[in-house]
C-alpha cells in the first residue's frame, strides 16, 4: 500500500508524448516536375489538377510526425471539379456581365465603369471566402495516423475581416498590417482542429510592432538615403559643368547605372528587411499556437527565407530556359523539315516562314508560359522543407485522446483560391 | 505468380483510425493481401492488394509506406524501410506513380487529341465558328455592335454632314442597296480623315474616310468601294471579324485576369484585314451588285490598280479594310482581272456630274463626332 502511495504513482507518467516534428526531404521532385510537365502540355493544361495533387501527395508525406508520415488524400478530380464550379458560377458571370456592360453601354462609359468597379469589389470579397474555404479544403484532406484535420466555423467573418481591413492599410499608412496579419491568423488557428481536438492561438499582434517598426521607418531611411545618395551624384557632375551646361553622353550613362546600382542595392535590403520580418511573423505565430499541452517553436529567419526566395526563382528560371532552349531546337528542326519537304515552287521561303510562325505561335505561347512552372514542385518542396525544418512542436499530446473528426468532408476543393492565383502549394 | 515476395513478413505501425495513437504489428504479405494481426484472440485482418492506397503514389526512391485500405476508412499501416515498397509495387502495380499518372491523364490525352484533331478539321474544311457565332447574333446585337465600332472609329473626328453631299451619297447608297435584293438598309457615314479608306462595320454600315473621295476618279470607283464593303457586311465578315477578336479578348481577360482588351472593338476592327477567301467573296458580291445597279465595273477595277500600286498614294491607306484588302495579298492581279472581265453591260454613271461635285464637298459641313452619335 505505501509502496504504492509514493511510488510511481506521485510522480503521473506524463499522459501525452512528444511529436518530434521532421522534414524528410523528398527524393524525385526533378523528375516528377519534368512528367507533370509533359503530360500538362500533352492534356493541353488540364492534367494541372492531377499534377498538383501528386505534388502535394510527395510534399505532405515528407512532413513526419515521430516518423510517420502525414497524408494528402485529396484528388485531382475534387480539384478539377472545384475549378469548374467556379468557373461556372463566379468567372463565368463576371466576364459575361462585364462584356454585356461594353455593349449596352459602350466602353469608357460611366455605368460600364461603375459595373466593373462592382465586380472588382466584389472579387475582393470573395478572396477572404477562398483562403479561408481553401484551407478548409487542404486540412480535410491532411491525416495523420488516419485522423483528418478541419477548419470549422463560417467563412464569412474572416472574408469580411479581410476585406474591411485591406482598405485600412493605406489609411493607416501600413500600421495595421501587424494588427491584421494576426487578427487573421487567429480566426483560421482557432477554428482549426485535429481530429476531436482544437487548436488554439494564445497572443496578439504587440510582438509583432517592434519588428514593424524597424522594417516601416528601415523603408523610409532605404528611400530616403538611396534619394540622397542619387542626388549627390548628380549633383556633382552638375557641379563640376557648371549651371545650364549638359553633361557629354558616356558620362549619363555612368551616373544612371551608378543611379540604377544604388536603387538596386536598396532594393536588396528592402527584400531582406521584409524576409526578416516575415521570418518574425512566422516565429511569432508559431509560439502563439497551441495544441493540447504542446505549442509550436519557429527559428526561421530572414536570411534563410531570402535565400531560399533567391535560389527558387533562379531555378524557376533555369528550368524556363531549359525549356526555351529545348523549344527552340524542336521548331528548328520542324522549320528544316517542312523546308527540306515543301517544293520550292509552291511557296516562297517568306511565306513557309509567315506560315510556320503562324502555326507554331499559340504552341510556344503556350508552353513558353508554362516553362516557368517546369521546376515549381522542386522549389515548393525547399520552401516547406525550410518552414518545416524551423517548427518544432514543443511539450507533449495525449494522441490517444484524440478521435477521429467528425465533421463532413467538403466534395470539392479550392477552386475559388485556385480562381485567384492565391495558392502556395 | 510472385512467390517470393510472399510471406516475408515486416515491422509496422497500425492505427485504427479511431483515435490518433498506434501500436508496432509484424505485417506479413500473403497471397490474399496484407494479414495485419490483431490484439489477443481477435482473428487477423487481411487486406486485399486491388483495395489498397498508399499516401503517395509508389517509386523507385520510395522509403516506406503508408498504406490505407477502402473498406476500413481511417485505419493506416505504415511500414518502413524501402523492401515492403518495392514489393508493394510488384504485388498492387496499380499504386505505382506511373499507373497512377496514366489513369488521371488518359481520358484527357484523348480528350486533347480529340480536340487537336478537330481544329484541324475545322480549319482544313474552312469551316469557321465565329462566322457561326456571327450568324447567330440577332440583329439588335449587330446594330448595337456597329453603333459601338462607329463611335469608336469616329471617336475624335468630324462627320461630314453637308446637305446636297449626303443627298447625294443616299441615291449612291440606295441605288446599290436596291441591286444587292437583300432587303438590308445600309447606313454610310464619311468622316473627315485624310486616310484612303473604307470599313464595313457590323450591323450594316460602311464607314468611308474623306481621303478616299479626294483620291477617287469619278462616282463609278467610289461606287465600286462602296459594294465591295457592302458584300462584306452582306457576308458578316464584320461580325465574324469581331466575334473573333472578342472571343480571343475574352479567352485572354479570362486567363490574365481582365485588363480591358474588351473596351476598343474600334480599334481592332481598324487593324482587322480579311482572309483571301473573305476578299474574293467581298468581290463577288461587289461585281454583282454593281452588275444589277447597271453601274460600269471599270470605275472599281481603275481605283483597285491604282491603289494597289506601291506608289506614294497606297501608303496612306491604312492597316485594316480597303488597305488590308490591297496590301500584302499576292493574288491582287488575278482579282483585278476577274473584276474587268465581269464588265460588257450597259451601264450609266452612277451619280451625276453635279451630285459627284456634292459628294466630294460632303465634308464642307461637319458635325463633332461626339453630337453625332448621341443623335443617332
Amino acid at each position: 500500500m505505501q509502496t504504492s502511495a509514493t511510488g510511481p504513482a506521485v510522480h503521473h507518467p506524463p499522459r501525452g508524448e512528444r511529436l518530434d516534428l521532421t522534414w524528410l526531404k523528398p527524393i524525385g521532385m526533378i523528375g516528377l516536375s519534368v512528367s507533370n510537365f509533359i503530360y500538362r502540355i500533352l492534356t493541353l493544361g488540364i492534367y494541372d489538377f492531377w499534377a498538383r495533387t501528386e505534388v502535394r501527395k510527395r510534399l505532405w508525406s515528407a512532413i513526419r510526425l515521430n516518423g510517420e508520415p502525414l497524408a494528402y488524400t485529396g484528388t485531382g478530380k475534387e480539384l478539377f471539379l472545384g475549378f469548374l464550379i467556379v468557373f461556372g458560377v463566379v468567372l463565368l458571370p463576371i466576364l459575361i456581365v462585364s462584356v454585356a456592360a461594353i455593349l449596352i453601354f459602350g466602353p469608357n462609359s460611366l455605368t460600364a465603369n461603375l459595373i466593373q468597379a462592382a465586380i472588382y469589389i466584389a472579387v475582393f470579397m470573395l478572396v477572404g471566402v477562398a483562403i479561408y474555404r481553401a484551407q478548409r479544403y487542404r486540412l480535410l484532406r491532411t491525416n495523420w495516423r488516419g485522423i483528418r484535420g478541419n477548419l470549422q466555423g463560417s467563412s464569412t467573418p474572416y472574408a469580411m475581416t479581410y476585406f474591411l481591413t485591406l482598405f485600412l492599410i493605406p489609411l493607416t499608412l501600413g500600421w495595421i498590417v501587424p494588427w491584421r496579419a494576426t487578427k487573421l491568423q487567429s480566426m483560421i488557428t482557432n477554428n482549426v482542429r485535429f481530429g476531436s481536438m482544437p487548436f488554439a492561438f494564445r497572443g496578439n499582434s504587440g510582438l509583432l510592432y517592434g519588428p514593424y517598426a524597424v522594417l516601416w521607418f528601415g523603408i523610409l531611411v532605404l528611400f530616403i538615403v538611396a534619394s540622397a545618395i542619387s542626388g549627390m551624384v548628380i549633383g556633382s557632375i552638375q557641379g563640376d559643368l557648371g549651371p545650364g551646361l549638359e553633361p557629354p553622353d558616356d558620362v549619363k550613362q555612368l551616373y544612371g547605372l551608378t543611379i540604377l546600382g544604388v536603387f538596386a542595392l536598396a532594393y536588396l535590403f528592402y527584400l531582406f528587411m521584409s524576409a526578416w520580418y516575415r521570418a518574425r511573423t512566422i516565429n511569432h505565430f508559431a509560439q502563439c499556437t497551441h495544441f493540447d499541452s504542446a505549442s509550436f517553436n519557429g527559428t526561421a529567419t530572414g536570411i534563410g527565407l531570402l535565400w531560399i526566395d533567391i535560389t527558387n526563382l533562379a531555378i524557376l528560371i533555369a528550368g524556363s530556359l531549359v525549356v526555351v532552349a529545348l523549344l527552340s531546337a524542336i521548331a528548328a528542326l520542324i522549320f528544316m523539315i517542312v523546308h527540306a519537304l515543301v517544293p520550292a515552287t509552291a511557296m516562297s521561303p517568306a511565306e513557309i516562314q509567315a506560315y510556320a510562325a503562324a502555326m507554331a505561335a499559340p504552341v510556344l505561347v503556350f508552353i513558353g508560359a508554362l516553362s516557368f512552372t517546369l521546376l515549381l514542385p522542386v522549389t515548393q518542396a525547399r520552401s516547406m522543407g525550410y518552414l518545416i525544418d524551423h517548427l518544432a512542436l514543443e511539450g507533449s499530446v495525449d494522441v490517444n485522446k484524440i478521435a477521429q473528426s467528425t465533421a463532413d468532408p467538403m466534395a470539392t476543393g479550392e477552386g475559388l483560391a485556385q480562381a485567384f492565383d492565391i495558392d502556395a502549394f | 505468380m510472385h512467390s517470393d515476395l510472399f510471406h516475408q513478413r515486416f515491422e509496422a505501425r497500425y492505427t485504427d483510425g479511431r483515435t490518433a495513437g498506434s501500436r508496432d504489428v509484424m505485417v506479413e504479405l500473403t497471397e490474399r493481401g496484407i494479414l495485419i494481426p490483431q490484439d489477443g484472440s481477435a482473428a487477423p485482418l487481411i487486406w486485399p492488394f486491388g483495395a489498397l492506397a498508399t499516401a503517395e503514389p509508389l517509386t523507385d526512391h520510395a522509403i516506406d509506406a503508408l498504406v490505407t485500405y477502402s473498406y476500413q476508412p481511417g485505419a493506416t499501416l505504415f511500414v518502413p524501410g524501402p523492401r515492403f515498397a518495392r514489393a508493394l509495387a510488384t504485388l498492387a502495380p496499380q499504386l505505382t506513380a506511373s499507373a497512377e499518372r496514366w489513369r488521371a491523364a488518359s481520358p484527357w490525352l484523348w480528350g486533347a487529341a480529340a480536340t487537336v484533331a478537330i481544329g484541324v478539321f475545322v480549319w482544313l474544311a474552312g469551316l469557321s465558328p465565329a462566322h457561326t457565332i456571327a450568324n447567330m447574333l440577332p440583329d439588335k446585337a449587330r446594330t448595337a455592335m456597329g453603333r459601338q465600332v462607329v463611335k469608336s472609329m469616329t471617336d475624335g473626328r468630324a462627320v461630314c454632314r453637308d446637305d446636297a453631299g449626303l443627298k447625294a451619297l443616299e441615291k449612291l447608297t440606295g441605288r446599290l442597296v436596291a441591286a444587292t435584293h437583300d432587303g438590308k438598309a445600309f447606313n454610310v457615314v464619311v468622316i473627315d480623315w485624310g486616310l484612303v479608306n473604307a470599313f464595313a462595320t457590323p450591323g450594316e454600315n460602311v464607314v468611308l474616310t474623306s481621303g478616299l473621295l479626294d483620291a477617287a476618279n469619278g462616282p463609278d470607283e467610289v461606287a465600286g468601294v462602296l459594294a465591295h464593303e457592302m458584300g462584306h457586311g452582306l457576308e458578316l465578315h464584320p461580325e465574324t471579324g469581331l466575334v473573333r477578336a472578342m472571343g480571343l479578348a475574352a479567352a485572354t481577360e479570362l486567363l490574365m485576369g481582365g485588363s480591358g482588351t474588351l473596351s476598343n472593338l474600334g480599334i481592332v476592327l481598324l487593324q482587322l484585314s480579311y482572309s483571301r477567301d473573305a476578299e474574293g467573296e467581298a468581290d463577288d458580291h461587289a461585281i454583282a451588285i454593281l452588275r444589277d445597279a447597271r453601274i460600269s465595273s471599270k470605275g472599281f477595277a481603275r481605283f483597285f490598280e491604282r491603289m494597289s500600286k506601291t506608289d506614294g498614294s497606297a501608303k496612306r491607306l491604312g492597316k485594316g479594310g480597303l488597305g488590308g484588302m490591297l496590301s500584302s495579298h499576292p493574288d491582287t492581279d488575278e482579282r483585278l482581272a476577274k473584276v474587268l472581265r465581269s464588265g460588257g453591260y450597259a451601264a450609266t454613271p452612277a451619280l451625276s456630274e453635279r451630285e459627284w461635285a456634292a459628294l466630294k464637298s460632303i465634308c464642307r459641313t461637319s458635325l463633332p463626332s461626339a453630337k453625332a452619335g448621341h443623335s443617332e
